[in-house]
């Protein structure tokens, strides 16, 4: 479908990289590919890592090269972009929108010339695809916002964005696991701990998809009860 | 057996490393682990252990520690003021410990890090398949946390050793604080859309590694890159990979880095020479030069093949002396602590 390249990045990585743009389709190919470099368990092919256009492998620089390396996975790759997509998951998000969970959901529905609630709605309107999780545990980079609200980041980022805060910076959207310093224009939070040492992977993974839909601060609460006890359950939708 | 380490004063910032967790890389979770590994395979490797064990690593000023049961232990990276019992003893050498001593790691004049492992390893639980600290994240390590004075780490005892006094080997030259350290690199992903000013800048000038440094990176000084302009879709990061941000001074990224970056990355340190950069206190000078990957690979094979001579060499040890009736007394009392 598409063309790639595959370059080293020092002496135990190579990169195979497609078109230069965040596309669903070439993303949901790359964990096509992650997975099946994976499963064929060369030895000394250490671990994947997808991001928009890129998935890197990582292997043990003693024991194989980048031109083994790159032997190795070219016919996975191509046998990647035949093969159909498997079903992925959708997961329903609950988010507060606005207020002081939510500070720049004016600014965004102004910078739309969207209401408040109009610019909720456009936002909820349709799923988003996790590209890649990065940046933080479980902090999912997902796209693509709709054109009209695709605002960019804050010139100054904040020192402090609590966690479970929702973002936008231009046509990626994604969640805060963790308190953290950022620069994404937050419209909402969820009630739901993204992030826990004690069980810190994360429930979702790269290729799925997210749902997001509006709470109130009555639901906000009862849920984060729900998520703090363990009896919440994530709701998913297969496709 | 169990037994345990008090840790009497924790030094300046001591947490448990090992490999880290490159399997979650793809959760978003920091490779973490061992900042100079080589370092922690030779001290794996002169108490018995696996390269890739959990040891206690330390930076600038390291801990002291009392060991409530007798065990092997091995200290390696930088050089460290240490003592044994208030005797000055050697690092990179494989030391018996018995009940009630004394280790005390004071401060290094000319490095940053230093490793501790024990034989046996320390006995504390996996978190996501490694053992690693990420103090930002409260994960992993002893309690997800740095040491701290009354800590007590388990570790397993043991009082015999095979080829006990052929265990050590010799330490890497510490560098000339005065001397620029010369690190090799490869080109990175991005190099092309560098300018050959800026090519030529990185290779040409003098870099210093800045006070901003830790775990997760160590930002250098000196002539400012021009990066590209072209934005840049964030991609995974790999370790030593040097990023530049919009300010044009480099970064070279380290152990606990975030696992992707929009930065482009106009080079990468090459794996056999990362300990050597990772051990470079702030202030210190640097000096880079190109090398290729055919180059590049035979280094790191070149420093892989001499640990797996260690390892063969402490192996063939146990043949030579002292052998004889000192080893079937070491057998016997094996037996009696077995």
């Amino acid at each position: 479908m598409e063309k790639y390249q595959i370059t080293a990045v020092g002496d135990q990585a190579v990169a195979i990289s497609f078109a230069n743009r965040i596309d669903p389709q070439i993303n949901q190919r790359l964990h096509q590919i992650g997975r099946l470099i994976l499963q064929a368990d060369f030895p000394a092919v250490q671990t994947v890592v997808p991001a928009y256009r890129t998935l890197t492998v990582l292997f043990d620089g003693s024991r194989t090269t980048a031109d083994q390396v790159s032997a190795e996975i070219e016919p996975i790759i191509k046998q990647a972009l035949q093969v159909a997509l498997p079903p992925s998951r959708t997961w329903l998000i609950p988010v507060l929108y606005g207020g002081d969970m939510g500070p720049d959901l004016s600014t965004v529905a102004d910078f739309a010339h969207l209401s408040d609630q109009e610019a909720v709605n456009a936002y909820t309107s349709h799923d988003y695809l996790i590209y890649f999780l990065g940046f933080l545990p479980g902090f999912a980079y997902m796209a693509s916002v709709p054109d009209r609200l695709a605002m960019p980041r804050l010139e100054k980022p904040r020192l402090k964005i609590p966690a479970g805060s929702v973002g936008i910076a231009g046509h990626q959207t994604g969640f805060y696991p963790v308190e953290s310093p950022g620069g994404w224009r937050i419209i909402g939070r969820t009630p739901l701990k993204l992030y826990d040492p004690h069980n810190p992977q994360s429930f979702y993974s790269a290729g799925d998809s997210v749902r997001f839909f509006a709470i109130d601060r009555d639901q906000f609460a009862v849920i984060q009860q729900a998520d703090r006890q363990g009896t919440y359950q994530v709701r998913t939708v297969e496709k | 057996m169990m037994a345990t380490i008090d840790v009497l004063k924790p030094g300046f910032q001591t947490t448990v490393q090992d490999a880290g967790r490159p399997d979650h890389l793809i959760d978003g979770f920091p490779e973490a682990g061992s900042m100079d590994a080589q370092a922690m395979k030779v001290a794996n490797i002169l108490v018995d252990n696996q390269p890739d064990q959990p040891v206690l690593e330390f930076t600038l000023h390291g801990p002291s520690l009392r060991f409530n049961g007798p065990g092997f232990i091995a200290i390696t990276g930088a050089d460290f003021a240490v003592q044994l019992n208030q005797r000055p003893v050697d690092q990179y050498r494989c030391l018996q410990v018995r009940a009630g001593d004394l280790l005390t790691i004071g401060a290094t004049s000319t490095g940053r890090f230093g490793y501790l492992a024990v034989s046996g390893g320390f006995r504390l639980p996996k978190v996501m398949g490694s053992c690693a600290t990420i103090l930002r994240l409260h994960l992993g390590g002893y309690r997800g946390r740095q040491l701290r004075a009354g800590d007590q780490l388990p570790f397993s005892s043991r009082a015999t050793m095979s080829s006990y006094y052929h265990r050590h080997t010799a330490a890497p030259a510490p560098s000339q604080p005065k001397a620029p350290v010369s690190i090799r690199l490869l080109p990175g992903p991005q190099w092309a859309e560098f300018s050959h000013a800026d090519q030529e800048r990185l290779t040409a000038s003098i870099f210093e590694v800045t006070s901003n440094s830790d775990r997760m990176g160590y930002r250098l000084q000196g002539p400012r890159l021009e990066s590209s302009q072209q934005s840049m879709l964030s991609a995974a990061t790999v370790r030593g990979g040097i990023q530049v941000p919009n300010n044009g001074q480099p970064i070279v990224l380290m152990a606990d880095r975030q696992t992707t970056g929009g930065y482009p990355l106009i080079a990468v340190v090459v794996t056999a020479d990362l300990s050597k950069l990772v051990q470079c206190r702030p202030g210190q000078k640097v000096k880079f030069s190109l090398v290729n990957l055919a180059q590049a690979t035979k280094l790191l094979r070149t420093q892989r093949a001499q640990l797996d001579h260690l390892a063969a060499q402490i192996r063939a040890a146990k043949y030579q002396q002292p052998i004889g009736r000192n080893r079937v007394a070491s057998r016997r009392i094996q037996q009696l602590f077995d």
